[in-house]
Formats: structure tokens, C-alpha cells, sequence
């Protein structure tokens, strides 16, 4: 059981809070004039998607939530899940979509991920840095606007959309920055 | 990408950051028409406020002849208005820039960041709570407007209610027994919520003496100090004193101020002699605030952080 001082709590960590765990959303730093410095932190409880607000004095001890990683396999969405597999024993895990949130576009069949675990639960998943994406609507830019926007939004596979250069056409492949959901390059056959 | 990428990119974004300039418009005319003076002073000091829980960027001034000096960026410019007061100044204002160090780059912070301060000779506390509120009005020119999927109700006057009651009434608790490092931990886990819901702005006034800060002990009672915050939608949008004018009291709490920097390892500096000084000759009664301008600017352009207010924010820039 490893702890932390809240003042060293930020977004992205998890957190034991009134013994659940808790993936922290936000966390703002207060020094007030007198009296201790506070952390406001907003978190959500990744077993029930409820969020808290809970203010801490920067010097309290926190309790980091034990997360495990397991390489798993994306499989598909379903409903209100993702389902991923073990590729070793076959075994499939479904993690909540309220708890991938953004990053559920970049998610392509088979692709290999960390899936995080907390008490048997499979909690959240971790995608690799870059994916490559097939383009399957990638509007003509408007004549005379090359200056001014040097990219527009085109459509993926998975229905995402993303900012890209000009010369990006239907039926290009590019890579993502699954992180920021920003292009990074066209893949070259 | 860059901010100026993404606005180059979507010419549309533009809108939400031209709003600080209004907000800025808006805080000029309001002063002026009140008859107040717009100050600038140093942002580069020899001696910056004797803050305890603030950290604070230093540098070094050196001459051609080899001379050398600290410096450091300021964390208010109080120090330097309130000599300005004692010097016959009377009403004014200031809009700086303000820096702290040490501190999470977070939604509603920034290293270096837009300060408002003003001062009123002659008043106390309540006549800046009637500033403020006007002030705010007229910056988001409407009664009621939304943050962040919330309706607020900002028509005058806006509520004001003592730490005492709202310690007694929302979290149960007597304020003199409540200890000061417990003090801000008890007001936003159980009183802040409760004042959040009535969807309006609250001054939350009078502070055990032990926070006074800056702010002159109460005359009517003791065991508070004329000082309020402001809140809104769970931010904190000012802090306002009936400033200390008393030089012996001030000597003695910087001085506290500055044993209390050394306990928690922060740089250390001297105090502001030159400010005990002004005391000394005459400070006339004052009241004063300091406002986080870009939290206004994040109110008033319905954007979730400061970062969203700034063309260069501080995470950005220095890759946080």
C-alpha cells in the first residue's frame, strides 16, 4: 500500500477515497493566506462513475489506488462496455465507457492495449501513443482558403474526427496521437 | 499544437479569447467613472510581500558597474499601493501582472497571471463589496448567465454572510473552535458546497483574527477581522481587507509572517521596511481587494480553465 502527500495529486492518478477508488479529474492547488495550503481535487469513482469533490491539506497522507496492466486485445464496443481479451487464455473484460471517455475513437479491432485492473475490475485502458487510421470523409477544401486553413476536419473509421492537412484524401491512412487526438503524419504505402 | 496553431486553424476560437480584452474595457471604464486613478507599479522588486504559503520567483539585478541586488517578481502589488494611498493618491487601481512559483500549473492557476487591486480611502470592506458586485455585473452585462452548463443569479445585491454563521449553519461548527489549519479544509468540504447551491455569489465576511492577514481586527468585536472573500460557482474570486494601518501590529505580523516562511523552508527575504514606514507617517483608513482577473475572464467567457483564456498558457509554454 503505497501513499502519497495530496499535494502531489493530479489529474490522471488514482486514488483511495473513502476506500474506493477514485480516477482523479481534476486537482487545484489553493494557498490561502494563513492556515494550511488545500488541494481541490474532483475525482470519479471508477466503480460507479460518480463524481466527488474533496478538499485536502497539501501536507495529508493519500492513499494511491493499486492499479495493475494487462495487455489485452480490443474486441468491440458493447453498449455501455468495451470488451477487450486476454490473447493468452481468451478470457474478455469489459471496461465501463464512462471511464475511457475520449479516447474511446482511437479503439480499433484487435489493437493491443493496457487494461487497467483494480480488485479484479477492469477499470481503464491504456492506448498505444500512435494509431494508424483509414480517412473515410475528407471534405474538398474550399478554393482560395489554403492560406487561412491549412487543415480541416476529416472523418476516420471509427466515425472520429480529426484536424488534417489539405492533401489528406479519402482512403489515406494517418497516424494519431491517441493521447491529444491531433494528426501526426500520412502513413506511406 | 500550439494555441495561435489551433485559432490559425479555426479563425472561430478567436471570439472566446477576445473576451479578456473586453473584461479588461470594462474594468478601465468602471474605475474611471468612479473617479479613480490607474497606477502602475513594479513588477520587479527588491522585496516582495511576506506571504507564508506562497512561493516566489527570484532573480538577481546586476549593473554594468557590478553591482548586484536581488529581485523578485511580485506576488501582489499591495505593498506598493498601499504607499501610494499613504501618500495622498486616493482612489486607485492597478492591473498587473503577478507571478507564483511553485504551485500545480492547474485549471484555475497560472505562473504568472492578471491581478486587479483596488483601494478606497476612506471606506471600509462593505463599500468594496458594493464595487465588486456592480463591477461584475457589468462585465457579464446580464442579471443571470451560464458557467459551465450552470445558470447563475448575479442581480444585486448579491448575499453576504459571516464565516461565523455559515460555520454554525452549513457545517454545524462553532468558528472559535475550529483551528486554523483546519480552517479552509472545513469551508470547501462543508460549507462552499452548501453556499454553491443557491446558484448565486456570496461574500463570505469577517475572519477569525488568527486570518486577519492584512486586514484591521474588527471594532465592534475582537475576535474577527475585517476581511471577505468572494465565491462563485466554487471559485474564489477576491479578497478584500479593511487594511491594517497600524505599523506596530504590522511589524509584528510580518515578522510572524516571516518566522512562518522559514519553518516551511520558502525563500527567504527581509521585510518591507519602507512599507512599516508608511504606517508610520499616516496611512489614512483603506479599504482594498485583489481579483484574479483571468478567473473573471473564464466566467465571462464560459470556458472550463484559465489555460482557455490564455494565448500562451503557462503549461504550454514551459511543456507542463
Amino acid at each position: 500500500m503505497s501513499k502519497i502527500n495530496a499535494g502531489n495529486i493530479a489529474k490522471g492518478m488514482y486514488i483511495m477515497y473513502k476506500e474506493a477508488p477514485h480516477q482523479v479529474m481534476k486537482a487545484d492547488f489553493m494557498a490561502p493566506g494563513k492556515g494550511s495550503p488545500i488541494m481541490r481535487v474532483k475525482m470519479k469513482s471508477v466503480k460507479t462513475g460518480a463524481t466527488t469533490e474533496f478538499t485536502y491539506k497539501t501536507n495529508e497522507s493519500v492513499e494511491v489506488a493499486e492499479v495493475d496492466k494487462k495487455e489485452m486485445q480490443y474486441l468491440y464496443r458493447d453498449g455501455d462496455e468495451i470488451m477487450f481479451m486476454d490473447p493468452k487464455n481468451y478470457d474478455q473484460a469489459g471496461v465501463p465507457v464512462s471511464l475511457v471517455e475520449d479516447q474511446v475513437g482511437f479503439l480499433m479491432p484487435d489493437m493491443k492495449c493496457w487494461v487497467l485492473w483494480f480488485d479484479n475490475l477492469a477499470i481503464g485502458v491504456s492506448l498505444p501513443p500512435h494509431v494508424d487510421m483509414k480517412v473515410v470523409d475528407a471534405p474538398e477544401a474550399v478554393a482560395g482558403n489554403r492560406i487561412n486553413a491549412p487543415k480541416r476536419l476529416v472523418k476516420l473509421e471509427t466515425g472520429v474526427e480529426v484536424l488534417a492537412p489539405l492533401f489528406i484524401k479519402n482512403g489515406d491512412m494517418i497516424t494519431i496521437d491517441t493521447s491529444t487526438g491531433e494528426y501526426i503524419s500520412r502513413v506511406v504505402k | 499544437m500550439k494555441t495561435w496553431q489551433r485559432i490559425r486553424e479555426k479563425p472561430e476560437l478567436l471570439k472566446k479569447y477576445l473576451v479578456r480584452e473586453k473584461v479588461t474595457d470594462t474594468i478601465r471604464n468602471f474605475f474611471k467613472g468612479l473617479g479613480f486613478s490607474e497606477v502602475q507599479t513594479p513588477i520587479l522588486v527588491p522585496v516582495p510581500s511576506a506571504e507564508p504559503n506562497l512561493e516566489v520567483f527570484e532573480t538577481q539585478l546586476r549593473t554594468a558597474g557590478g553591482e548586484k541586488r536581488r529581485g523578485f517578481l511580485i506576488m501582489s502589488p499591495e505593498y506598493a499601493l498601499k504607499k501610494l494611498v499613504t501618500a495622498g493618491m486616493g482612489n486607485i487601481f492597478e492591473i498587473t501582472r503577478a507571478f507564483r512559483n511553485e504551485e500545480e500549473v492547474s485549471p484555475w492557476h497560472n505562473p504568472e497571471f492578471t491581478m486587479l487591486e483596488w483601494y478606497r480611502a476612506g471606506a471600509d470592506y462593505r463599500k468594496i463589496m458594493e464595487d465588486f458586485e456592480e463591477l461584475f455585473v457589468k462585465i457579464i452585462g446580464r442579471d443571470k448567465f451560464t458557467f459551465q452548463g450552470e445558470e447563475y443569479d448575479i442581480g444585486l445585491p448579491w448575499p453576504r454572510i459571516s464565516f461565523e454563521e455559515a460555520f454554525l449553519r452549513y457545517a454545524g461548527r462553532k468558528l472559535e473552535k475550529v483551528k486554523d489549519e483546519d480552517f479552509y479544509q472545513l469551508f470547501f468540504n462543508e460549507v462552499e458546497p452548501k453556499l454553491r447551491e443557491s446558484h448565486k455569489p456570496v461574500f463570505v465576511y469577517d475572519y477569525p483574527v488568527s486570518q486577519a492577514s492584512l486586514a484591521r481586527k474588527k471594532r465592534t468585536d475582537p475576535r474577527f477581522a475585517e476581511r471577505f472573500e468572494v465565491f462563485l460557482a466554487g471559485l474564489e474570486l477576491g479578497n478584500c481587507f479593511s487594511e491594517l494601518t497600524d505599523p506596530i501590529e504590522q511589524e509584528a505580523r510580518f515578522k510572524k509572517d516571516l518566522e512562518d516562511r522559514t519553518k516551511l523552508g520558502k525563500t527567504l527575504y527581509p521585510m518591507d521596511a519602507d512599507l512599516i514606514e508608511a504606517l508610520r507617517t499616516g496611512m489614512p483608513e483603506t479599504a482594498g481587494i485583489a481579483v484574479g482577473v483571468d478567473r473573471l475572464v473564464m466566467l465571462a467567457a464560459d470556458v472550463p480553465t484559465i489555460a482557455d483564456t490564455l494565448f500562451f498558457p503557462g503549461n504550454e509554454l514551459f511543456g507542463l
